[in-house]
């Protein structure tokens, strides 16, 4: 198994529109099944955006080794490892090196956005955030 | 756009509410593990306490509730730096915690009913914050040489030498995921549930070598390499520090929770709305009807001579095909027993505070399911059974010594299930039920059995204490608990021994049926009719009722509808003139009348299926307890006029 590589029988990672446009995928990583359905409403309004959900770190990790996403969207405080890990592991991975990755936490007390930023996240919100706040940083992130 | 995230509120509420649960269990826990001093410790317990608050600031942020959001931050950073200190708390910090989680309970009780959400109690707040965390642990060395030594945080190497000195093996699992194992549903995510039936994981490592993925568990587990290889089918497992007491050598999983918990891990949770599976509880009705239609309608084939065997052996196999489907709709309806007894162990810890008692709470409750509505309704009887022993079974810890006892008084709560029923027993080591004084405030002579006594304690309004204290004497009396637990269709038994001790036991049925009835009188004996097949209650006027070839009818809105006495149709000697009826539609859209004597009333009822529910001939689908003690039998007027 290798990062970036689409196996033969994975879903083709650049799903095509009816029209056969892109249809950049989002990857929405958070433990809270709430929390993982409101970003998705977010972002779903926008027809030209197709979204997977992962419940932990874990998973994201394991589900970007199987297939490519354009934009992970990751929260920070999740089990066995967190959303610091997983900005940190992605990163060091050659084929995921510009994968746009966008932070969605809560205010935190200890530095995180900085440490998170410098482990190589692209862009760091944070809730409470507007529906139309997160779809317009992960267009721009696209 | 259009996004309202105002449509989250009833999720917010139940995830809200699931996570504050599992973060009062999880700090009962810690509790016991720190009174216990087994030298455990709670480094697990503490992360995932801080993942759950943190959830919930971050949902209440979402839906603007900023009162739970500063609760659950100031708790948070409580439980921050306690994980920085190596993951060391102690019994103050712990009672803050369970207060900080009642009052966001509470708040989102307020979300839940629409209510302002009150902002948080200053004293509480500043209670928080005042919390010194214990001395960090001196994190003297762990040898561990493995690359994921260097991924372990100071709360995850202290669980380990904890883990070790308590003697358990240190692991490192290794998982490679692959796209064929995601097709045969093999993930990280069932790869762990599986090892947490045998261990707890410490922490999970993405490794990378050669631009793969390995993602390294870190197990503390009494398990052998044997027993994980055959759970997970992974072969990579290795030692990652020797237990500094040696492995006990007989470790059997339970290989019964094993299983429930990979089939529940491979498939996922789903929150569905009761309603909607009582609705599909209701078509299932409607098929039975349409099967017993079916079978009249085979009879009247071999009544005129056809060959109906073929057709008899498929209404057999439908009609156990009816069944099964069934209770596979009312599984879905099954909660586990543990997931109702655990809440008690939360109400005791505060009615001991408030009594100023000592108790020590023990749970042992066998895997079994019972139907949430079940749950539901007898939760609040076996509170008030906890309330009753602790305020007049327990005595207070001076008074235990000066009887030979402990000054820590001792609560069992216990479950097991037998031939579809549940019990539930509630006892402690007290002083047992004073006879006389029950006696006395009754006005009765003494009881000689306890099911005399447990008799004058059901009677309404009594109480042994002169005054109503602050926990017994709120909420509901024995009375009310005798009636929930037999309208429920099980039975409230006690014993109880002068100075030893009180016992309450429940027995339950693991699943009722619940419909809105009717209550009506004919023939002298009182009957309920589901409210759904009414279709009018109707005052039988004589210049309504006309007598018509070979029944009489009911003028109804420019139609006529047959009319037949309910008590002449049941074969009830005891008939006068019936001055109401019921009009019922059956599932062809015809309509009969039945003639009562008078309808009572209309109430919620549980069923209790006499035989079969499915496949019962005749008009009585079951029987209920309207709450007076006795039995009732419950019509199904559909069949009625079919028979």
């Amino acid at each position: 198994m290798t990062f970036g590589q689409t196996e033969p029988n994975a879903i083709d990672a650049y799903a095509k529109g009816d029209d056969g446009s892109f249809v950049p995928d989002i990857l929405v990583v958070d433990d809270s099944k709430v929390m993982r359905d409101m970003i998705t409403a977010c972002l779903r309004p926008d027809s030209s955006l197709s979204v997977t959900q992962a419940a932990s770190g874990l998973e994201a990790i394991e589900r970007l080794s199987l297939k490519s996403f354009d934009v992970l969207v990751l929260d920070l405080n999740m089990p066995d490892i967190g959303g610091l890990e997983v900005v940190e592991f992605v990163r060091g991975q050659d084929k995921l090196k510009t994968l746009p990755i966008l932070i969605v936490t809560t205010r935190a007390d200890d530095g995180s956005r900085e440490k998170v930023l410098a482990a190589g996240a692209s862009k760091y919100l944070t809730k409470p955030f507007t529906p139309e706040s997160i779809l317009t940083e992960v267009k721009a992130l696209l | 756009m259009n996004v309202d995230l105002e449509e989250f509120r009833t999720a917010f509420v139940a995830e809200a509410d699931e996570h504050l649960a599992a973060a009062q269990s999880l700090l009962l826990a810690m509790d016991r593990t720190l009174k216990e001093r087994s030298g455990d410790g709670v480094q697990r317990e503490l992360r995932e306490l801080l993942r759950l608050l943190h959830t919930v600031k971050g949902l209440s942020a979402m839906v603007g509730v900023e009162p739970i959001v500063s609760l659950s931050h100031e708790m948070e950073s409580v439980l921050r730096t306690a994980e920085r200190g190596g993951g060391i708390v102690d019994e103050p910090t712990i009672e803050a915690l369970l207060e900080g989680t009642r009052a966001i309970q509470s708040r989102v009780r307020a979300v839940a009913e629409n209510r302002p959400v009150p902002a948080p109690a200053a004293d509480l707040l500043a209670a928080l914050r005042r919390l010194e965390p214990p001395a960090p642990a001196s994190l003297g060395e762990i040898k561990i040489t493995d690359e994921v030594a260097a991924k372990l945080g100071a709360s995850e190497r202290e669980q380990l030498r904890s883990g070790a000195r308590a003697g358990r093996r240190a692991l490192r699992v290794d998982f490679m995921p692959s796209a064929s194992q995601a097709a045969a549903g093999v993930s990280i995510t069932t790869i762990r549930e599986r090892i947490s039936t045998l261990g707890e994981i410490v922490k999970v490592v993405p490794l990378s070598p050669a631009g793969g993925l390995v993602f390294a568990l870190v197990v503390l587990t009494n398990a052998t390499n044997e027993q994980i290889t055959e759970a997970t089918g992974i072969e990579a497992v290795t030692e990652l520090m020797a237990p500094s007491a040696p492995v006990p050598a007989t470790f059997e999983p339970e290989v019964e929770k094993e299983e429930e918990a990979t089939t529940e891990g491979a498939r996922g949770v789903l929150r569905v709305d009761v309603g909607r599976v009582d609705a599909a509880i209701e078509l299932l009705g409607t098929l039975v009807v349409t099967r017993s239609r079916m079978a009249l309608a085979v009879d009247r084939l071999e009544k005129a001579g056809a060959d109906t065997r073929e057709l008899r052996a498929i209404m057999t196999d439908h009609a156990r095909q009816l069944r099964e489907v069934r209770s596979a709709i009312l599984r879905v309806r099954m909660v586990p027993m543990t997931a109702v007894v655990e809440r008690l162990p939360l109400v005791v810890r505060g009615l001991a505070r408030t009594n100023r008692k000592k108790v020590r709470v023990l749970v042992d409750v066998a895997s079994a399911e019972l139907d949430k509505t079940v749950a539901e309704r007898l939760f609040p009887a076996l509170v008030h059974l906890v309330r009753n022993c602790i305020d007049h079974g327990v005595e207070l810890p001076a008074d235990r010594v000066k009887a030979g006892k402990s000054e820590e008084a001792v609560l069992r709560l216990e479950g097991t299930t037998r031939d579809r029923m549940v019990e539930l027993r509630i006892s402690d080591d007290g002083r047992g039920v004073d006879r006389a004084a029950v006696a006395a405030r009754a006005g009765k002579p003494v009881p000689a059995t306890d099911a005399e006594l447990l008799d004058l304690l059901c009677r309404p309004g009594l109480s042994t204490r002169a005054e109503a204290d602050t926990t017994s004497g709120r909420g509901l009396g024995m009375d009310i608990v005798r009636k929930v637990v037999q309208r429920l269709g099980g039975e409230l038994t006690l014993e109880t021994t002068a100075g030893q001790g009180t016992t309450f036991r429940v027995r339950v049925p693991l699943t009722v049926a619940i419909v809105d009835a009717f209550t009506v009188r004919s023939g002298g004996e009182r009957f309920a009719v589901p409210v759904p097949i009414v279709e009018e209650i109707v005052e039988l006027a004589s210049e309504r009722v006309v007598n018509g070839p070979s029944a009489r009818l009911l003028a109804r809105r420019g139609e006529t509808v047959p009319l037949f006495n309910l008590a002449q149709a049941l074969s009830l000697p005891n008939r006068s003139e019936p001055p109401q009826a019921l009009v019922v539609r059956g599932s062809g859209g015809e309509l009969v009348a039945y003639a009562v004597d008078r309808v009572l009333g209309q109430q919620e009822i549980v069923v209790r299926p006499l035989t079969d529910t499915l496949v019962a001939s005749g008009a009585i689908s079951g029987s209920t307890d309207l709450g007076d003690g006795r039995v009732t039998v419950v019509l199904d007027l559909l069949a009625l006029r079919a028979a």
